[in-house]
């Protein structure tokens, strides 16, 4: 009853006009920059989240939150019609075209549509059931707990979104090292600012975030030089009544599994459309016929995508630790907000916190009752040649940097990053993890000190505290199976040298090269 | 030693990261576990990025080469519009600032016509009017 109560007071604040406004606002622009070939969540966010500094804050988060699940519409939107695909939407390339190729993109992206509304429900009421309730479960989180916890999110980070754990833990380890530019908090000593002034309060996160996911990104494009071909196909969104029937219960499995994996740390969308698929083609009554594109390949991933993009917010929320580099975007802007995550949030914001619950379903609806039936006009984004597309990004880019401290110094510390995360583009390093381990290094070592002061200086207080041992014990698991599985490669091998088969794919086709500069640019 | 492979430059990268931040971090100071100074820890998190580079390195031998493919002439020009944008927009105005960039800026496309940069400078002006009017960006866009 309580959980009614609380989501009846979110309401009230989410149904203002002025919140609805910006609900609608953030859901729209999100759909239409997510479409764009290039500009996943990750970038959507971090080009818009500058311009919502001048908003209130309750309204600033819904809309911002509005964006996310905006763009990861938009995403698989583009997913369907296009296959290209952005990290969030990988799998909605498989059925979602072949639904395309066999004329029922209307039919698909209906699918898509409601599916993600049922995901979206069904996760707003884990989100206010257990948000609240592992609230309680932060409070017992020590300093050498959120350490573990912390690094597990690395661990699972690096491999969600990598695939590989060395690569991605590199990634996130050169940003908890760039997360600790400026000065010390516990010394006041100025570390690696190079003497210069701008640097003692750190690199600016919009700085690094839409160098290496905008500009970045955007050379990669140019040098791919690729043509897209835009959708010019019919749309007919009604489905049959059958057809209809055939949605409900993969998009209900899709939901359970995405609000299960989105709570875990490192996951969110990504993993979630995963498992979702790969539970519709065990658990199917059409299974046979996944992959050739059936409705229960589109609605379960679907389902799953935007459950877990909104279960993701309550390790935020709850505990204050963001699980994957969207939270760790959202985060940025709560604390620019003036608002710390964390246990204390729900207690001492209720507003915002149930206000963002509510905003969610209103949000939910705005896709359904908006963005699907005008999907087909939105396509037309995809009209504008890329060479007119690319100096409005740059564009974005200059004035999202610029707006923060409204200072020009700052593009330059952006265009800077801009080189670097190329540079990390050309050497296959990811960079959602370095945003990971950037925002979370000065609070990792923040709680790496004070749990070595409390114990002494003794690394036992990691091993004897059941939280941080349970954790450390997973992140253990982890790298061993990554081991075992890396020699018996080696082993199996007969010259003991391993062909990757991923490579392969990297094939210069140009869908397989969109599906993967997708997939590098905008990892979750 | 393959420099045009991928696999392997990532590790010498991480490598020479680690060793940078690394080196950097002993000129503050240590302390000890128990009460660690502002040195410990980033030297604790640039060694352990400087063994992922090791096995980063070591790894590659056993793996299929990747080759290094990248363009200096877009990086360039993109990197030159935004440092232009900045330098003008600090100077003179945001308005011509805002026209360097995308005319500098569309060299790297695969086409150029002067028409269409001026429509897309035209546009992004109004852009940036309207943001300084109803979002209440302070742009010096005169």
């Amino acid at each position: 009853m309580e959980v009614l109560h609380n989501l009846s007071f979110g309401f009230e604040h989410a149904l203002t006009l002025q919140n609805l406004l910006y609900c609608a606002l953030g859901c729209t622009v999100g759909t239409l920059i997510g479409l764009l070939p290039g500009l996943g969540p990750l970038s959507t966010i971090s080009l818009l989240l500058p311009l919502t500094y001048s908003i209130p804050t309750g309204g600033a988060l819904i809309m911002l939150a509005g964006i996310y699940y905006g763009a990861q519409y938009g995403d698989s939107v583009s997913a369907i019609t296009m296959k290209i695909p952005h990290a969030s939407s990988i799998v909605a390339c498989i059925d979602g075209y072949q639904m395309t190729l066999k004329g029922k993109t209307g039919l698909a992206l209906f699918t898509a549509g409601v599916s993600s509304f049922i995901g979206g429900t069904v996760a707003i009421v884990v989100l206010s059931t257990m948000a609240p309730a592992l609230g309680e479960v932060g409070f017992l989180f020590g300093p050498a707990d959120y350490c573990a916890l912390m690094l597990l999110g690395f661990f699972c980070v690096s491999f969600v979104s990598s695939g590989s754990l060395l690569n991605g833990l590199a990634m996130a380890m050169v940003g908890v090292l760039l997360g600790m530019v400026g000065t010390d908090v516990n010394s006041g000593v100025a570390r690696y600012t190079m003497n210069l002034p701008f640097l003692m309060d750190g690199i600016g996160l919009i700085s690094i975030a839409l160098g290496c996911f905008g500009i970045a990104e955007v050379v990669k494009n140019l040098d791919n030089k690729n043509v897209l071909t835009p959708f010019n196909g019919k749309i007919k969104l009604m489905p049959t009544w059958p057809e209809f029937k055939r949605i409900i219960p993969s998009a209900l499995r899709g939901s359970v599994i995405g609000s299960v994996l989105g709570i875990l740390p490192g996951g969110g969308p990504t993993i979630a459309q995963f498992a979702a698929y790969a539970a519709d083609k065990k658990l199917s009554k059409y299974k046979h016929e996944i992959g050739t594109g059936c409705i229960e390949g589109v609605a379960g991933q679907a389902a799953a995508d935007e459950a877990a993009a909104r279960t993701s917010f309550i390790p935020l929320m709850a505990i204050g630790i963001p699980e994957n580099a969207v939270m760790a975007l959202m985060m940025a802007a709560f604390v620019v907000k003036g608002i710390q995550p964390g246990p204390n949030m729900i207690a001492t914001h209720p507003d915002l916190f149930w206000g963002l619950v509510a905003s969610m379903w209103i949000g939910n609806c705005f896709l359904l009752v908006l963005n699907v039936p005008l999907v087909r006009y939105w396509l037309s984004v995809f009209k504008i040649p890329y060479t007119v597309l690319f100096p409005a990004i740059l564009f974005f880019c200059c004035i999202g940097t610029y707006s923060i401290n409204n200072s020009l110094d700052d593009i330059y510390t952006t265009a800077v990053f801009g080189f670097i995360g190329y540079l990390f583009l050309r050497l296959d390093m990811e960079a959602a993890p370095l945003l990971l381990g950037f925002i979370l290094g000065p609070m990792l070592e923040e709680n790496f000190r004070r749990a070595m002061l409390l114990s002494r200086g003794s690394f036992n207080v990691f091993v004897n505290r059941p939280i941080s041992g349970t954790l450390l014990s997973v992140i253990g698991i982890l790298v061993v199976w990554q081991t075992v599985v890396f020699i018996r490669k080696l082993i199996k091998s007969p010259d003991h040298h391993i062909h990757s088969g991923k490579q392969g794919e990297q094939a210069p086709t140009p869908v397989a090269a969109a599906a993967t500069s997708g997939s590098l640019a905008s990892g979750e | 030693m393959n420099f045009n492979n991928r696999n392997f430059v990532r590790g010498l990268c991480l490598m020479a990261i680690a060793l940078v931040f690394g080196g950097v971090s002993f000129s503050y100071t240590m302390g000890e576990l128990s009460r660690s100074g502002p040195g410990l820890f980033p030297l604790l998190v640039s060694s352990f990025l400087f063994v992922i580079g090791v096995l980063t390195v070591v790894r590659s031998h056993f793996v299929d080469p990747v080759p290094l493919d990248y363009s200096v002439k877009n990086i360039a020009i993109i990197l030159v519009s935004l440092v232009g944008f900045s330098v003008i927009s600090q100077f003179v105005n945001m308005i011509l600032g805002i026209v360097f960039l995308v005319f500098c800026s569309t060299l790297a496309g695969t086409s150029y016509s002067l028409v269409r940069n001026v429509k897309i400078s035209i546009g992004l002006v109004a852009v940036a009017f309207a943001f300084k009017q109803f979002l209440g960006l302070s742009l010096p866009l005169y």
